[in-house]
């Protein structure tokens, strides 16, 4: 415990400081790691701890990323939390209106597919309708200037933009953590191993999935949100199959059961893609290669493979200290 | 809008169902025996496509030329496919089946990431060979002849795959394993072995589709992606796994498409997805419900 926080609090400070010991373009990257790692969490949040596989998650994204993209540039007047807090809204109400036909029809590779559909469907729609720009998207969307009431900071250089993201990245991290951690969490988990059993206790089953399913849409559309002035470009290819497959990557690169596996995912995936970036082809090729030995060796990702070394190591630790040392620590995962 | 207008639409129609059949074919197969949905089925297509122009280059001599080229990628993608089951797929049978879509998906990106290396990030066209280079004209109407030659092969590889699937031996014995494996090996069928033809089987169909879709396309690294979005819905439409309603699927999807392309010409793909929704919703077993290949 002692030393998974020590990770994350080391992990927070290297991002903190990094724009002070960096340039523009990792800073710029790591500003993209941030948006992505909430958008994994949000998936994870489905996937991981309700068992439910989205295929088409990049399209509640790209519905933040439209609806604040679209207000900062039409300079509407709306203030910038108020523009996450819509498209959060917005993404929580698409969420519930396809959570509501589809859980109920079906789980599974129907779900996968109809989610793989429906954002298929929002991208052409997208990319035709000339309010948003048809396929070039909306470009130079401007940096938000946030209002506080008391206090106003300017967001509009790139360093307070990216502090801005590392604070909202923090926040959405602490609030799914702990919904994760708490009882809701735990039920979110056994419905993910057996939803019958669940459901003869008493848990009405389809409403917690529907649960998991808007918050996830939420928080996924809040990470479109927070990408739209960063990149300063939002076009249809954030709702493009692709960018939904990059969550599950993430995820289950890191370790799909555990809740920080997408976070670790997701600055594992941009550094493979940077350490790669110059020789067409080779980033596919690792990532893929990566992802299968992910798979076939350790299925519980690189969280995964830590703890169970963790827990090797502590063991032998205790073995040596006494023969009766207490082996029930392993039970705990 | 005449009636030469809607009845080419319908051949329109017919050729791209026909083209979305030669992909989802082997799919279906794979899927109605080891319940695997292959993200990766796109990536083998597409390198069966790179195969034969490797072979035939731009400008094909013949038809026999472009066809031979087409079972010379069929026998190299099923030999990928041999190492693939070998490599990957064998060792996870057990595994849940997202875990499963994963791996393939992996497979996906591998294949994608050599593709780009030996072949480069570069476009290439193929022209159809001679004979096919041409259209048929009756009266007003006028139709590529290649059209009625991608029609004539997805007929052809249907009508193999029902007589394969329903009238031999092995078909039958792969309708045992896939309707209950555990018993069929009790029973004395090497069901290892039968799984392994599958996936040779399908990998080989993946790559005859790129050799005979090859003309007419832009060959580029996400040729892959094209095909399979469209296939996927045929083989999830047409009822998990089933050959035959995977073929009635693909022509629903490739007359849907063609003929929406006539009415709202301007949203190319749209009603094909909304009809897939509203039709899952309506019958999420799919055409033909169960798990019959």
């Amino acid at each position: 415990m002692a030393l998974r926080l020590g990770g994350i609090l080391f992990g927070a400070a290297l991002f903190l400081a990094l724009p002070t010991v960096t340039d523009q373009g990792i800073v710029f990257l790591a500003g993209l790691v941030v948006i992505e790692a909430i958008f994994a969490l949000s998936w994870n949040l489905l996937f991981g701890f309700t068992g439910l596989a989205s295929f088409g998650h990049a399209a509640f994204f790209a519905i933040g990323a439209y609806l604040t993209g679209y207000g900062l540039k039409a300079g509407l007047g709306v203030p910038f939390l108020g523009l996450i807090a819509a498209s959060g809204l917005l993404g929580a109400l698409v969420a519930a209106l396809t959570g509501l036909v589809l859980l109920r029809r079906t789980t599974g590779i129907h779900l996968a597919i109809f989610t793989l559909a429906l954002a298929e469907v929002l991208r052409i729609v997208i990319g035709y309708s000339t309010l948003l720009g048809r396929e070039d998207g909306l470009a130079s969307i401007p940096k938000p200037t946030l209002e506080l009431g008391f206090a106003t900071i300017p967001l509009t250089s790139g360093t307070a933009y990216y502090y801005f993201m590392c604070v909202a990245g923090l926040v959405i991290g602490a609030v799914l953590w702990v919904v994760c951690h708490g009882p809701y969490g735990r039920l979110l988990v056994s419905i993910r191993q057996d939803p019958q059993r669940v459901a003869f206790l008493g848990v009405n089953v389809g409403r917690k999935r529907l649960q998991a399913f808007i918050l996830s849409g939420a928080v996924a559309a809040v990470a479109g949100a927070l990408y739209a002035p960063w990149a300063q470009i939002v076009t249809p290819e954030s709702a493009h199959w692709i960018h939904s497959t990059q969550p599950m990557l993430a995820s289950l690169l890191g370790g799909a059961h555990s809740f920080w596996g997408p976070v670790v995912g997701t600055v594992l995936f941009s550094i493979i893609n940077y350490l790669t970036r110059n020789l067409v082809g080779l980033s596919e090729l690792v990532i893929g290669a990566t992802l299968l030995i992910i798979v076939l060796a350790a299925p519980s990702g690189v969280i995964g493979l830590v703890r169970t070394a963790q827990q090797r190591w502590s063991r032998r630790r205790k073995r040596g200290a006494g023969p009766d040392g207490d082996e029930g620590g392993s039970l705990r995962s | 809008m005449a009636l030469t207008d809607i009845l080419f639409a319908l051949i329109n129609g017919a050729a791209t169902g026909s083209a979305v059949f030669l992909v989802a074919a082997g799919l279906t197969l794979i899927f109605g025996i080891l319940k695997i949905l292959n993200f990766a089925h796109g990536a083998f297509f597409m390198i069966g496509a790179y195969v034969a122009y490797t072979i035939i280059g731009s400008n094909p001599g013949s038809l026999h030329v472009f066809i031979a080229a087409a079972f010379a990628a069929a026998a190299a993608v099923a030999a990928l496919g041999f190492v693939a089951d070998r490599l990957v797929l064998r060792r996870l049978r057990h595994v849940d089946e997202a875990y499963m879509l994963i791996a393939t998906f992996a497979v996906l990106l591998v294949c994608t990431g050599v593709v780009k290396l030996i072949w480069g990030v570069n476009y290439a066209s193929i022209n159809p060979p001679p004979l096919l280079d041409g259209a048929v004209t009756a009266g007003s109407l006028f139709v590529p002849s290649y059209s009625l030659f991608v029609i004539a092969a997805g007929l052809f590889v249907f009508l193999g795959l029902e007589l394969v699937i329903h009238r031999t031996w092995i078909g039958k014995l792969l309708q045992a394993v896939a309707s209950d494996s555990w018993m069929s090996g009790v029973l004395g069928i090497n069901v290892p072995a039968a799984l392994t033809i599958t996936v040779i089987a399908s990998f080989a169909l993946a790559g005859l589709a790129g050799g005979l879709l090859l003309a007419n396309q832009t060959l580029s690294p996400i040729l892959g992606e094209s095909y399979l979005l469209l296939a996927f819905m045929a083989v999830i439409i047409g009822g998990l796994g089933n050959v035959r309603g995977a073929f009635i699927a693909s022509l629903l999807l490739g007359t849907i498409e063609s003929g929406s392309s006539l009415v709202i010409p301007n949203m190319p793909g749209m009603a094909t997805y909304v009809f897939v929704i509203l039709f899952l919703l309506a019958k999420p077993q799919g055409l033909i419900g169960g798990r019959h290949i």
